[in-house]
């Protein structure tokens, strides 16, 4: 089973007050560590699970500058066999041209399976996976918790709205957009990383792919970043911790909670 | 000797010495080759440099090897072992004499029969009683005592043993005793054989005779089975346990690098033990050298609490897997059906047994013959690590660790916000270039954890106070690396290394003082620096004696008692310095908790227990410390780490016994009284 997972390096957030750039169209960047984006753990960790109990050939794909390649060594040391890097130059890429892009590039791998996460921790758009799938013709499932593979095809399991899940027969080629959870992504050590520099990662220029300057273009462009403003309405508790647990019992209870 | 030897009778027509040298060459024979095979598991194994430091080498053997410093710890069975030990010591000669004698050799007879002789006669005799007396006693310890902790040991061999130098010294009584009566002699002092002969004393001429050639038999036939009993098990100790106390570890608290003299560990193929060859020859000598007394696992607060983890079990395990691999007989290196495919780290040593260890070292504390745990433990973990067979929980924090510096993932900007909480205590934050006396290491829980913060602000507000010249790195900080050396991430320790290296390097400064005993530990141990490093319990009692500090207000009249952290007292044998600023306290009442000082009783630890469950538990570690403190009279806890305290803290709330004990840090309860 041929496999190539896209994955992408985002900034680390969680924890960060962010703030806006002096261009208002994006958040400023230099203080944030950047790691592999959390869905794309989970995708990369299903297609080595997949070589490992069914055999086949894992290839991680990026784009991005050298500093991305981070990301494709950690995939490297999961157990992808080899890794891509399209530079895209001084580029600037919508969603559109990425996953234009990624189609270009997998074309050429023939894949049997192409694994995305289900959106990138960044901008939270998840459309790369399904116009990837679009652009290159193949069924796509996604938000994607269970792959079981067969002959020609495969048994997925997809998360739906309300609680529920659907199983569903793909047939090969196919895109899968991975849902967190569907595994347990495993720790890869500083060493394993700088052992898997010895695998293979090429570096491919966006401008030898073949794609016109059309295919390239933004269809859609960041007109402001701001944060939400303050809005009215918190209450904060004070007091020792009994007092306040009771109160917010109190207030669960006032607003129609039955506990 | 007035009579005929021994070996100077025919028997079934063939001399006595014949016999003698027959036995003594298969016997030497089947020893060395044994030996040979037990090398070739040391030759299998890994370097480490042991051979540094020899006076002091030396001077630990005489302390631990010959007088034995360690085995009273546990009185009586200590005791014991004092007069078996010492026995083989002193009869060590009157062996060498004997089996000579059947050789034919009797190089020793001048020695013997002159004024030396004398005195050595009664001395062997007396010592002959005293290790007959001493194997009776442990004989009749180990079936109606029963001790817990040799749970799991070779309990046969142990009473087998004891049976043969029973009958060792039992053997030469009869062959003097018999001897004496033989020749009617009379004068000497000599207890153990006049007792014999006081048995034998209606018996004939003839009988006195074929008993006095038995004796002399079976005593070297005993002595030599025993000489070659000894390497196949427990008892090898005898042999082994000089030479590991000579090469015991000097550095208590340091952890081993990933290989020794690979100056790069990208060059390690394989982090950690994934074969039994991963372990170092000094490793292997630890196995060989387990008495299996179990004092380890008697002390290990893991093991108290029903985790999955008896030290002693560790050992004798690996060893086993190791006498399986390379068998005395048959040169084949296959193990048996059982251990054909079993891992090493996974299913011989589980990963719970690996995960349990806090570190704390009381096994290594105890062990008398200096059994090293630790380093074995981490470098199991390595292997975990390595084959991303971690606990889940880890990846996270290790993820945070190499992105942010800290557990948290919490930025690193914001590592010196705590100091804003200090209002007006002005906290200098260094950048590179800048020169300061002290500086404070705060670490990640000082920097982020709201608890920890508290102590870091005290510890802020007492340098303040006593005009000391100080500065935090605050957003060039990093983690000091120990839960993660700890936890098994070695190149991810490598490269906070590095970090902190490099940023030590650009700031002038006179010493390093720290909020926690690890970090404390850490970067005196396991970093390649020479700064001088403390702990701020050191470094406040010398302000303190100094004269830059004076405690005037009184405590809060409670009882307190002193917890000692493992990395604080156990790691650096720092006990008294704690104690000492505590005496200093107006109005303060300090006890004495049972296990205290290099007994103390583990909290939980710094580590492993902050991101991983141990579910085979029976209760908290550090609920049992409370009750600890509880049963000593005190109501108060003293700490001077911050994971005890998190941990007393944590006990006392979910055992609900806020009336009844509470947890200070030592940095607070000292800044209350300026």
């Amino acid at each position: 089973m041929k496999i190539a997972v896209c994955v992408k390096r985002v900034p680390l957030t969680q924890e960060v007050d962010l703030e806006i750039d002096a261009g208002g169209k994006d958040v400023r960047k230099g203080m944030l560590a950047y790691v592999i984006n959390e869905w794309d753990n989970y995708a990369i960790e299903e297609a080595v699970l997949l070589k490992e109990n069914f055999e086949g050939d894992v290839t991680a794909v990026t784009i991005g500058g050298e500093d991305d390649e981070e990301v494709l060594r950690r995939c490297l040391a999961m157990g992808a066999d080899r890794a891509i890097r399209v530079d895209p130059g001084t580029l600037e890429l919508d969603a559109l041209a990425l996953s234009r892009i990624l189609s270009e590039v997998i074309k050429g791998l023939h894949c049997d399976l192409i694994l995305t996460g289900v959106q990138a921790d960044d901008m939270n758009e998840g459309s790369v996976g399904i116009m990837l799938a679009e652009h290159l013709g193949l069924a796509h499932a996604a938000v994607v918790t269970g792959v079981e593979p067969e002959a020609t095809g495969a048994t997925v399991r997809v998360e739906l709205e309300g609680g529920m899940d659907e199983v569903t027969k793909v047939s090969f080629p196919a895109v899968l957009s991975i849902q967190t959870g569907i595994n347990e992504p495993r720790y890869v050590s500083i060493m394993g990383v700088r052992k898997a520099a010895k695998k293979e990662l090429k570096v491919v220029k966006v401008e030898d792919l073949g794609l016109t300057d059309a295919d390239l273009s933004m269809k859609t462009m960041v007109e402001e970043i701001f944060l939400p403003p303050e809005t009215e309405g918190a209450q904060i508790l004070e007091g020792d911790p009994g007092t306040v647990a009771d109160e917010i019992l109190r207030i669960i209870k006032e607003k129609g909670v039955d506990v | 000797m007035p009579f005929v030897h021994p070996a100077v009778d025919t028997y079934l027509g063939l001399s006595g010495y014949v016999y003698g040298w027959v036995i003594f060459v298969i016997s030497l024979s089947l020893f060395g080759f044994v030996i040979y095979q037990r090398y070739q598991i040391l030759d299998a194994a890994q370097p480490d440099p042991r051979f540094s430091s020899v006076v002091r080498r030396v001077r630990d053997l005489i302390t631990y090897g010959f007088i034995q410093k360690r085995q009273p710890r546990y009185l009586w069975a200590g005791v014991l072992h004092l007069m078996i030990f010492w026995g083989f010591i002193v009869l060590g000669l009157r062996s060498v004499d004997l089996v000579m004698q059947g050789l034919g050799l009797p190089l020793l007879r001048p020695v013997m029969d002159g004024g030396f002789g004398r005195v050595y006669g009664i001395l062997k005799d007396a010592f002959e009683l005293i290790v007959l007396f001493a194997c009776i006693w442990a004989i009749l310890r180990r079936a109606l005592v029963r001790p817990d902790r040799y749970e799991g040991s070779h309990k046969g061999e142990a009473h087998l043993v004891l049976g043969l130098i029973s009958f060792l010294m039992i053997t030469d009584m009869v062959y003097e005793g018999s001897g004496l009566l033989m020749v009617k002699e009379s004068g000497a002092w000599l207890p153990a054989s006049r007792t014999a002969a006081f048995f034998l004393r209606e018996a004939s001429v003839q009988t006195l005779a074929t008993i006095h050639n038995l004796s002399y038999w079976l005593h070297i036939l005993t002595f030599f089975f025993f000489l070659n009993f000894l390497p196949l098990g427990k008892h090898f100790h005898i042999i082994t346990a000089l030479p590991n106390i000579f090469f015991k570890k000097l550095t208590k608290g340091s952890i081993k690098p990933a290989r020794w003299g690979v100056e790069n560990i990208e060059d390690v193929e394989t982090l950690g033990i994934e074969k039994f060859e991963d372990f170092t020859w000094k490793q292997m000598l630890d196995f060989f050298t387990c008495t299996e007394c179990g004092r380890c696992s008697d002390m290990c607060p893991a093991n108290a609490v029903g985790r999955p983890l008896s030290p002693k079990m560790i050992t004798l395990k690996l060893r086993d897997y190791g006498y399986e691999r390379y068998p005395v007989f048959g040169t084949s290196r296959k193990t048996n059906e059982k251990n054909k495919n079993a891992r090493i780290v996974g299913d011989v040593i589980t990963p719970e047994e690996i995960w349990s260890c806090t570190t704390c070292g009381a096994c290594e504390e105890e062990c008398p013959v200096f059994i090293e745990y630790i380093d074995k433990i981490i470098d199991m973990r390595r292997h975990l690590i390595e084959t991303s067979r971690n606990p889940k929980t880890f990846n996270q924090v290790l993820m945070h660790f190499e992105k942010t510096g800290n557990p948290f993932g919490k930025p690193a900007a914001k590592r010196a916000d705590w100091v804003r909480e200090l209002g007006d205590v002005p906290v200098r934050i260094l950048e590179e270039g800048d020169e300061v006396d002290v500086l404070f290491f705060v670490d990640s829980f000082g920097s982020y954890d709201p608890a920890v913060q508290a102590i870091a602000s005290n510890i802020a507000r007492g340098l303040q106070m006593a005009g000391v010249d100080f500065g935090i790195l605050g957003p060039l900080e990093v983690d000091s690396g120990h839960q993660v050396r700890r936890m098994g991430e070695e190149g991810l320790f490598q490269f906070l290394v590095e970090t902190n290296v490099e940023t030590f390097k650009n700031i002038r400064f006179n010493r390093i003082v720290t909020t926690d005993p690890h970090a404390f530990n850490t970067l005196q141990k396991d970093y390649p620096i020479t700064y001088e490093v403390q702990h701020y319990v050191p470094f406040f009692l010398s302000l303190l004696e100094s004269g830059r500090l004076k405690p005037s207000k009184p405590v809060e009249q409670d009882i307190y008692t002193y917890h000692d952290p493992c990395y604080l007292g156990r790691h650096n044998d720092i006990y008294d310095a704690p104690r000492r600023l505590l005496r200093s306290l107006p109005g303060l009442k300090l006890v004495e908790m049972d296990r205290s000082r290099d007994r103390s009783f583990c909290c939980g630890g710094g580590d492993i227990i902050l991101w991983h469950e141990i579910e085979q538990e029976e209760m908290r570690m550090a609920a049992k410390r409370i009750t600890m403190a509880g049963e000593a009279g005190a109501n108060t806890i003293v700490t001077a780490c911050p994971f005890c305290m998190i941990h007393f803290e944590d006990a006392i709330k979910t055992g609900g016994l806020e009336k009844e004990m509470r947890v200070v840090d030592l940095m607070a309860l000292f800044l209350s009284t300026l």
